[in-house]
């Protein structure tokens, strides 16, 4: 799996974090305060302003300290009705015949069913989840207070702050009910989806491996959309290769003289391998001196850089905590090497390449150990803990490659002029596997976490704005969000092609993104402006919350598990960003008429 | 406002929409089974626009189209966006959804298909080490390029780029022994063809001869395509053929007739009406026939041509250059400067006495049979020349000298020894590929000497010079002199004047054997004159060669 930013670690993100939202809120804070005093002082002169300021900050901390979970929970309820009557279930009808038509929209010759089908049903839940969140909390409030039924709220004894963490929750509770349902079905269908199995073509099967082993090789038929070579032992057991990410268990039976085979459910297909990364990755150049980074192959992408074969140059990972307890059975390498030929070569022959284990401190390595790299695939290796150094003397793994836990691993190409590509997670040991059950409601917490931030936009934007503005703000937010990336890329003017008005004049002047603009007058005028632009798109970025992140597809779709670490972090800001909005969105409605 | 008026303007707003609607239904009132329907939907009918005439119906593609909400545009555009982005990040699974939804989004954009079906066997694929993970995206390119067929039935370009990916990315790639064997062993691609019909250049050549079918007997235009170009394929798809089959080992009657059926093939190319860009039709074949009348009209003209007009007509001309173009033109070819070659190449073409300009000169009565017989010479000349450009484009003579040579039993022959020897060299018997090399390299000589055309066939020489460098590997071996009479010399001269690699030391004059580094190509005698005048047998003379 890519990882192009390391998660960090729950205990370590956690204090930091809180150290910048709690600077963040002082700073949006004393600005609100500063913006709402000037606000009044305009109207009320600079002393009936600051009375009033005062008299609001007093009432703000009273409402906030003195909530009744007792009302927040009525409201809630409310809130959940309300969505009831306008028929919030459609959305749940939608997502079933988008199960249900699925195959019509997906690529069903995928090499990788099973990435695909995931994504899917993770992507197709999260969008409706989130659209669904969006029409529901941007609409309530604005049709209350226009139709007056507020009024039959506000004149019961609930404060601001209640109606607005009330309608939060109500939102999100019906929201996450949707969303289990919702899961529940995704879960049955890629399962139901993705199980198969196949027919033995007996008539390919042959004898293979000289007639004394008794061993057969055939094919399977073709399920959908593949098929298998099978391979039978003597014994009449086998299995089939692996295509399309996963394998079956082939066993021949005979039944009343009759020879049948019977074909296993699919292996390895729906996994949450929970992987141990390297503690670091450095490489050495092919004179062997020590780099930071391979060397570049022309790739636009720079994630994977690349190790010269027949040459010094090698790739060495360090890895830490390599203990007979967490692996007793050896180590199970899994690594996904990218190959890059500067000649044809023989076409027949893959690269080959080599690991050799390495003890930081004392330099002891084991023998080389070949392989032929598989391009694009994820090779596994288990390596025993018995092995032998390079003049052939028994050395064991953990006692005397890694006595304090660290290990090397050292990556070489062996074909002349032709390369390896690796980044850090290219290299991992697969300590165990997790659940893919949990894995999968793992996932779909990232979801929930999304749909909170929406509903609580949602919810802020609608206390002081119309129905359809309030949408428009939150999707605006929602929009950013999925592209805060991009959206960022362009405010600090990394990607090619200037600012927002920069890139309509070139639109207009059919202009590609390289060309240098015309220097004179309108290059000025434009400039300007979009510095003016980019920086509101880099505060915008700043706060808005970068919805990819909560996102964790990637995760589940490529068979790992998602840290708990990775989900600690998402609840925690997510809630962050709900804890915000919430205050902010009590402090607009005390400014409407109908909540004073 | 009272009641009365507020009922009037009720009536006139209904008399308005029902008024409107006459004219909307005669623009766009759906077609029956006996109804033609509106205008929008005659001329949809007419010029075969609407979606049943265009292709399958597909509900899934209406659908995302109706989910798009009218914004099919943009959400075609971010589908673009994120393919490139995959395709950067090497996230194939994604790249592939991603595709089928474009294609769902925009299935009748047909440079959509082609471009993304390219995309798939042509560049993802190279991107994989493994030689079958390249054939199933080859395939997989393909698969989409067919689907997009079910979606257009009636795009010749569509078809025909299904019919070029398979006969030339299959057939053509460095890959191209491994993919023809797994072509073959496809059985999920060809489904119940047999397995003797299952060559990529016949499978896609098929493709190409429906789609050629189409333009002929349906009268589909060829959108975006050469028609020049479009009408070679399937007779270059049996040539290639013929050039797979031989170099696999297959020779004899079946080569024979392999090569005959491309002969016929590329004649009713060469007959077959082409558009050109002078905004007229020529056939291939023709080009000798307007030779042949342009060469009898100027005769013609010449005939009526008093003695003397022609240089009179010339000198003229060159006395109406200004003075640094006479004096260029004047002055001895050696002696000229470069200045003044470039003079003279503007206006060499100038100075041409063109038949038309004779014709006005000549007057009387013979002056109307004078402009006949120029007019004849000039248009048949003209013609002959749009042909050869057209010629060229294909390397129509070539490829029809090659149809004609390789059935011949000297060819088949040369080629099933040199074959043959290669194998035994390969297999490491010397002695009997010594000896297949001897007999092949006669045969060729006679060969070549019978159609001297071939010496300078760069893929010949480059075939034939491999051979020549086992066959120097097999004398080294056998500790024998390379023969300074080598009966291929030519065959080594053609390469020296193609790559620049010189020739084996016994072969060198000695001026080149003192300092080889100057032997250049262009120094090297016209390969035609370096023939030999009688084939010498390869071992003829002993030399210094080891």
């Amino acid at each position: 799996m890519v990882l192009e930013n390391t998660p960090p670690a729950f205990a370590d993100w956690i204090g930091p974090a809180l150290v910048f939202f709690l600077q963040a809120a002082v700073m949006l804070g004393l600005v609100a305060l500063v913006v709402g005093y000037l606000v009044s002082a305009f109207r009320y002169g600079p002393l009936g302003g600051g009375d009033v300021t005062y008299r609001m900050l007093r009432t703000a901390i009273r409402d906030l300290l003195s909530q009744s979970p007792r009302r927040i929970l009525a409201l809630a309820w409310l809130a959940i009705q309300e969505s009831l009557r306008r028929r919030v279930l459609v959305g749940f009808g939608v997502f079933l015949l988008i199960l249900l038509f699925a195959g019509w929209f997906l690529d069903t010759r995928s090499n990788d069913p099973a990435t695909l089908y995931l994504s899917f049903v993770l992507t197709a839940t999260t969008y409706l989840v989130l659209l669904m969140a969006l029409f529901l909390s941007a609409f309530s409030l604005p049709a209350d207070i226009k139709n007056h039924t507020i009024y039959t709220i506000v004149t019961k004894p609930v404060r601001p702050s209640e109606i607005v963490l009330g309608r939060i929750l109500g939102f999100s509770a019906i929201g996450t009910v949707l969303l289990a349902v919702m899961g529940l079905f995704s879960y049955f269908f890629v399962v139901r989806v993705l199980n198969h199995t196949h027919e033995v073509d007996v008539a390919s099967l042959a004898p293979s491996g000289g007639e004394s082993s008794g061993q057969s090789t055939g094919r399977t038929d073709p399920a959908q959309n593949h098929r298998h070579q099978v391979t039978l032992d003597a014994d009449g057991h086998g299995a089939t290769d692996v295509v399309q990410g996963h394998w079956h268990t082939v066993d021949e039976r005979v039944e009343n003289g009759k020879t049948t085979y019977v074909v296993g459910p699919p292996q390895d297909l729906l996994n949450a391998r929970v992987p141990a990364y390297a503690d670091r990755l450095l490489f050495k150049t092919r004179f062997g001196a020590a780099d930071t980074r391979g060397i570049s192959v022309g790739n636009e992408w720079k994630y994977r850089s690349f190790i010269e074969g027949a040459t010094l140059a090698s790739a060495i990972w360090t890895f830490d905590d390599i203990t007979p307890e967490r692996y007793p059975d050896g180590l199970p390498l899994e690594m996904t090497i990218r190959v890059f030929r500067s000649h044809k070569g023989d076409i027949e022959k893959g690269i080959l390449g080599s690991i050799v284990l390495k003890n930081p401190r004392t330099g002891l390595s084991s023998k080389i150990n070949t392989f032929t790299a598989r391009d694009f695939e994820t090779d596994q290796l288990q390596i025993p803990r018995s092995l032998t150094d390079p003049a052939g003397k028994p050395i064991d793994l953990f006692d005397d490659l890694a006595p304090d836990g660290q290990l090397e691993i050292v990556l070489q190409c062996l074909d002349d002029s032709q390369y390896f590509g690796v980044a850090l997670p290219d290299i991992y040991l697969r300590a165990r596997d997790a659940s893919f059950t949990m894995n999968f409601i793992k996932s779909y917490l990232g979801i929930w976490v999304q749909m909170l931030l929406v509903t609580s936009f949602g919810v802020m934007f609608s206390t002081f704005l119309s129905g359809a503005v309030a949408m428009m703000a939150t999707l605006a937010a929602l929009v950013l969000g999925f592209f805060t990336q991009f959206v960022y890329g362009v405010a600090v003017g990394t990607v090619e092609g200037g600012g927002p008005i920069e890139s309509m004049v070139r639109i207009l002047q059919q202009q590609n993104v390289t060309t240098q603009l015309e220097p004179g007058l309108t290059r000025d005028v434009v400039q300007i402006l979009d510095n003016v632009f980019m920086f509101f798109m880099q505060a915008m970025t700043s706060l808005l919350p970068d919805f990819r992140r909560f996102s964790d597809v990637e995760y589940v779709a490529h068979g790992f598990d998602i840290p708990w670490d990775v989900i600690g972090v998402q609840v925690v800001s997510g809630l962050g960003y709900v804890a915000a909005m919430s205050l902010i969105g009590y402090f607009f409605l005390r400014t409407r008429e109908v909540a004073r | 406002m009272n009641q009365r008026s507020r009922f009037i303007r009720k009536i006139i707003y209904a008399c308005a929409i029902a008024a409107l609607l006459l004219p909307l239904s005669w623009l766009s009132q759906p077609a029956t089974t006996e109804s033609q329907g509106g205008v929008l939907a005659q001329m949809r009918e007419e010029n075969q626009l609407s979606q049943a005439a265009l292709g399958e119906i597909d509900p899934a593609s209406e659908t995302i189209k109706l989910a798009t909400l009218g914004l099919r545009g943009v959400a075609a555009n971010v589908l673009w966006e994120k393919a490139n982005d995959y395709r950067k990040r090497e996230d194939w699974t994604s790249l592939s959804a991603t595709l089928e939804q474009i294609a769902k989004l925009q299935p009748n954009f047909i440079s959509v298909w082609i471009y993304q079906g390219w995309n798939l066997s042509y560049n993802i694929s190279v991107e994989f080490d493994d030689y079958h993970d390249r054939y199933y995206w080859v395939i997989k390119g393909i698969d989409f390029l067919k689907e997009g067929t079910k979606y257009n039935t009636r795009e010749p370009r569509l078809m025909s780029e299904i019919g070029m990916t398979i006969a030339q990315k299959i057939g053509k790639a460095d890959e191209h022994v491994q993919f023809r064997r797994l072509f073959r062993e496809d059985d999920d691609f060809n489904g119940s063809l047999p397995r003797s019909q299952r060559d990529n250049w016949l499978v896609g050549r098929q493709w190409l001869v429906d789609a050629e079918k189409m333009v002929d007997q349906e009268g589909v235009p060829i959108r975006g395509k050469s028609p020049l170009l479009f009408h070679s394929h399937a007779p270059m798809c049996l040539i290639n053929y013929c050039e797979a089959l031989e170099e696999e080992g297959t020779f004899g009657e079946v080569a024979r007739n392999a090569w005959r059926r491309a002969a016929d093939s590329w004649e009713q190319f060469s007959n077959r009406d082409l558009p050109t860009q002078y905004n007229m039709f020529v056939r291939l074949a023709d080009k000798e026939r307007f030779d042949e009348t342009a060469k009898q009209a100027r005769a013609e003209l010449e005939k009526l041509t008093p003695a003397g007009l022609v240089d009179q007509i010339k000198l003229e001309k060159i006395a109406a250059l200004d003075k640094p173009q006479r004096e260029a033109y004047n002055a001895a070819p050696e002696e000229r400067t470069d200045e003044q070659r470039q003079l003279v190449a503007m206006i060499e073409d100038s100075l041409q006495v063109m038949p038309l300009e004779i014709a006005d000169r000549i007057q009387g009565d013979k002056h109307a049979e004078a402009l006949r017989a120029a007019e004849d010479a000039a248009n048949a000349e003209f013609i002959a020349r749009a042909i050869d450009n057209e010629r060229d484009i294909v390397n129509y003579t070539y490829w029809q000298r090659r149809c004609q040579i390789e059935p011949q039993d000297d060819t088949l022959e040369a080629r099933k020894k040199i074959y043959d020897a290669d194998q035994a060299f390969l297999d490491a018997d010397l002695g009997k590929a010594r000896q297949l090399y001897d007999e092949g390299m006669v045969k060729w000589r006679s060969v070549l000497d019978a159609n001297p055309v071939m010496r300078t066939d760069p893929s010949l020489v480059d075939e034939l010079s491999s051979s020549i460098d086992h066959y120097r590997a097999i004398l080294h071996q056998l500790d024998e002199p390379f023969p300074p009479t080598f009966i291929l010399r030519d065959v080594l001269e053609a390469q020296l004047s193609f790559t620049g690699r010189p020739l084996p030391p016994s072969l060198r004059a000695p001026a080149e054997e003192n300092n080889p580094a100057e032997a250049k190509p262009a120094e090297t005698k016209p390969v035609e004159s370096a023939a030999p005048a009688e084939p010498a047998a390869p071992t003829a003379e002993p030399s210094t060669e080891s």
